[in-house]
């Protein structure tokens, strides 16, 4: 037990009780009085990480280890795992938590691709950073992918690689909240910026604004269309204080084309939901999504096929705590993965459905009595591979047959 | 000598008002049912949670550090979602927040969720008001001072 920080005066006393060897818990006695003091610094890591499965099957994970990024490697498909590698040489601050995570992604060109969003000095500010590595190994020095660099919002980044071999970054940025605040005047929320680039990350298109008014703090989802562009999924704050979702498209030329309502929920909340969407797209070009919002008073997570201007197939995912739900499709063959606290243990949980989203068929997959991060659903050629981070467990993953 | 320790542990422990006003406790599951159980409260009562990451919480605490001045029979309680940080008090001394501070310890944050309010889903901010006389309710996101003066059964000065 570490002590971060402590009450002045009752420092040496607890000081003293732990060279004693006392078992008492300092911090368990003192919480029972509504004026305590001492805390012991919970030995929390930040359990945020991402994984994917490279072109040569190998899976991938990264994730955050003090002020460095990780990659880790396993090829027997998360059951033991290579010794990682350093992302960033340079130490820099890493979000890794809740919402936040580092992401991988493979380039057309053999390429490994990993970003991350570096918090500021500034409270809620923050840059969005890219290493590449030509083999896995060694990463070159990391860049910022936007060129907007004032000490502002740029956070909760997602990356994928588009049909055309296009790398493409989104984030949530509040520019135009800062100068719309400059000049006194109200603005809804943040916005949705994205920046593409041609060559394989080395370098980026100067970013477009995706859409205004996006919540501020949920994770955004991109799937690429049957042609290949990259559909943006992200939270929206819709008049006046509605957030449900909305649907972007970047075009051929990078530039994106109008902002869609998708989902219809209509959670009128002055808050942060801390709850991001995730989108799937079929081949045959249906846009499965899960997401989550409040309706009817009740909080749940949702699975739905995104139409134009309505939402098909609504229904809600596992029970009254299923949490942070992802998506993937292969063939008609869908894969849900989500969280669920029992009361007691947090449980991953999974609905497949082998007809295009008709019928699910439930399945338990783990279970763990500590911290968990959100679970993610992989796809692996046909496969699909369900992945989890637990904080006694460590990173796991399963197939979903 | 075990039992001399513990002893010693106990009345250090017990000695609340010697300690520092600006320390967080850190949670546990057990603390956290103790902090919601309306029966504990017998003065009208605001529980609020927040996260430094929260950029709507400061609307709230802001409101209820003024309410807390104008009213010396509230007591006002703050719970930050997350474990504590060098920094984290500084959005409450700078809101001028009084009363009990909480940070989440070392247990899931799930099961401190669960037990400070089941049917809360993690959206910030989320508050939970006591009247002093049994009564509890929860709001998400911002409130006004009308909707928590309502419930914590509060006359308007």
């Amino acid at each position: 037990m570490t002590i971060m920080r402590i009450g002045r005066l009752v420092r040496p006393a607890a000081v003293a009780l732990l060279t004693l060897g006392c078992a008492v818990s300092v911090s368990a006695q003192a919480q029972q009085h509504e004026h305590g003091a001492s805390v012991a610094r919970p030995a929390r890591p930040e359990l945020g990480t991402s994984a994917a499965f490279a072109p040569d099957g190998m899976l991938y994970a990264v994730s955050k280890e003090g002020q460095h990024v990780l990659l880790h490697r396993s090829t027997d498909e998360g059951a033991s795992w290579y010794a990682p590698v350093v992302v960033n040489a340079d130490p820099e601050a890493v979000s890794a938590e809740g919402e936040n995570r580092p992401k991988v992604a493979f380039t057309t060109d053999g390429g490994v691709l990993v970003s991350w969003t570096r918090p500021l000095t500034k409270r809620f500010a923050g840059e969005i950073r890219l290493a590449r590595s030509d083999d896995g190994r060694r990463f070159g020095t990391p860049i910022t992918v936007h060129r907007d660099r004032q000490e502002i919002t740029h956070r909760f980044e997602t990356m994928a690689i588009t049909g055309q071999g296009q790398v493409v970054v989104a984030w949530i940025d509040k520019r135009d909240l800062e100068a719309s605040l400059a000049e006194k005047r109200d603005y809804r929320g943040a916005a949705i910026y994205a920046a593409l680039s041609d060559d394989g990350g080395r370098s980026f298109r100067p970013e477009v604004k995706v859409g205004d008014h996006s919540c501020e703090c949920c994770r955004i989802a991109i799937a690429n269309d049957t042609d290949g562009l990259p559909l943006i999924l992200w939270r929206h704050l819709f008049e006046p204080n509605e957030r449900d979702h909305a649907l972007a498209k970047l075009g051929a030329d990078g530039l994106p084309g109008g902002v869609r309502r998708a989902t219809f929920d209509r959670w009128r909340v002055d808050g942060c939901p801390h709850h991001g969407p995730s989108l799937a797209v079929a081949a045959d070009g249906t846009r499965h999504a899960v997401w989550f919002n409040e309706r009817d008073g009740e909080g749940r997570v949702f699975y739905g096929r995104l139409q134009d201007g309505r939402v098909e197939a609504q229904r809600t995912v596992g029970g009254e705590r299923a949490a942070h739900a992802d998506i993937a499709v292969s063939d008609k063959r869908i894969a849900i993965v989500w969280k669920e606290f029992d009361g007691e243990r947090t449980r991953l949980r999974a609905d497949v459905s082998e007809d295009g989203g008709a019928q699910f068929r439930s399945m338990e997959l783990a279970v763990t009595a500590g911290a968990s991060d959100q679970p993610r659903v992989l796809r692996r050629g046909a496969l699909l591979f369900a992945f989890w981070r637990t904080e006694n467990e460590g990173m796991k993953g399963y197939w979903l047959r | 000598m075990k039992r001399l320790t513990c002893l010693l542990a106990a009345l250090l422990c017990s000695s609340a008002t010697i300690y520092a006003a600006d320390d967080f406790i850190a949670l546990d599951r057990a603390g956290a049912t103790r902090v919601v159980n309306a029966a504990s409260h017998t003065k009208p009562t605001i529980v609020a949670l927040w996260s430094s990451e929260c950029i709507h919480c400061k609307k709230n605490l802001k409101l209820f550090a003024d309410m807390a001045r104008v009213h010396p029979q509230l007591k006002l309680i703050t719970i930050a979602v997350e474990p504590m940080e060098e920094g984290l008090a500084e959005p409450l001394d700078r809101l001028g927040v009084s009363g009990s501070r909480f940070a989440y310890g070392a247990e899931a944050p799930e099961a401190l969720a669960h037990a400070l309010d089941p049917k809360w889903r993690g959206e910030l901010p989320r508050t939970i008001l006591f009247d002093g006389r049994g009564g509890k309710v929860a709001f998400s996101g911002i409130i006004t001072e009308t909707i928590a003066r309502a419930s914590l059964a509060l006359s308007a000065d």
